[in-house]
């Protein structure tokens, strides 16, 4: 980094990425799409609505080892940094348009799954569209391009899924293989990225800490 | 000889950057600052890639001339440094940020 041009732009976007470019969203990511491999196969014995909600728990449950996480393992490495009024906004920005767009991908993937008129194929497209938009929204405002990629990968799920279950008989329209298998990408990526920033970043010797009590 | 003393000339005309922020490393360092509201210690100095002196040697000099603040506290038990911009240093970099574009926009292609 110290290498490179110095461009207030460029500043910007370093700081910015490197402040969450830990792999914790990855793997925060891979327990969101977990639900969509393992739901259909829980719906059999829980039912449509429990299979489903029995997730909550265990997202809290991720949320809060991620959030330890960054809290006694990243942020001693990475330090600390309170954005600007530009990214804070845009930060507020992004946390309203994801809260509306995902109480309306819930209603539309209601209206898809329990209207029996729609094909199968047709169902999904109100869903793959939404998480497009969405993984390209929080791409953009995150500063992450993968997450447009993870997105791609999501909303072509969808389909994949449904051409297997149809061509080769795959259990659950396909979403257990399909999703199961890009959960495990997602969570590789994330484990990937975030031994790469640790090993990157060691945690400060007593020597250090007290040098920067003193100096820095 | 002519040539020389036409240029110096012509230089004489530029308008005076801020040595204190012109110097490479701390230009680096007061453009991290300018973007964000407050940084640690330990981000910037993993952001510009200095090492330990090196990083405070400049910071000490950005702030004797008022451009930054820095506040010490401890988080659970560990110190923590935070740097900020003044205002002074904040309107400090948009003048030199004028005064470098005016300089190379004048350049003859």
């Amino acid at each position: 980094m110290s290498e490179e041009k110095i461009s207030i732009y460029r500043a910007d976007r370093e700081i910015f990425r490197s402040a969450f470019d830990d792999g914790l969203v990855d793997i925060l990511l891979s327990s969101f799409v977990l639900m969509w491999a393992v739901a259909p196969w829980l719906s059999e014995s829980l039912g449509d609505f429990w299979s489903s909600a029995i997730f909550l728990p265990i997202w809290g449950l991720v949320f809060i080892a991620v959030a330890l996480v960054r809290k006694y393992w990243i942020r001693p490495r990475a330090g600390v940094v309170k954005f600007g009024v530009a990214r804070k906004k845009k930060l507020t920005a992004f946390t309203w348009i994801m809260l509306i767009l995902n109480v309306l991908f819930l209603v539309l993937g209601m209206l898809a799954f329990f209207n029996p008129v729609v094909s199968p194929w047709t169902r999904m497209l109100p869903l793959a569209v939404m998480v497009l938009i969405a993984s390209s929204l929080a791409g953009y405002f995150l500063d992450v391009p993968r997450f447009f990629v993870y997105g791609l990968l999501f909303a072509g799920g969808f389909f994949l899924g449904e051409w297997l279950y149809q061509n080769y008989g795959f259990a659950h329209h396909g979403y257990p293989v399909v999703f199961g298998i890009l959960t495990v990408v997602i969570f590789l990526v994330g484990i990937y990225k975030l031994i790469t920033f640790i090993k990157e970043n060691p945690l400060l010797d007593e020597e250090q800490l007290q040098w920067e009590a003193k100096n820095g | 000889m002519a040539d020389t003393s036409e240029e110096s000339i012509e230089i004489g005309h530029l308008p005076e950057v801020d040595p204190l922020i012109h110097a490479p490393s701390r230009l680096k360092v007061m453009t991290y600052l300018y973007v964000v509201d407050s940084i640690d210690f330990v981000f910037l100095k993993r952001v510009t890639g200095m090492s330990w002196g090196n990083l405070s040697t400049h910071l000490t000099k950005l702030e004797e001339a008022g451009y930054i603040s820095i506040s010490k506290s401890f988080q659970e038990k560990k110190p923590n440094t935070m740097i900020q911009l003044t205002d002074q240093g904040r309107q400090a970099f948009r003048d030199y940020k004028d005064e470098m574009q005016e300089v190379l926009g004048n350049l003859p292609e």
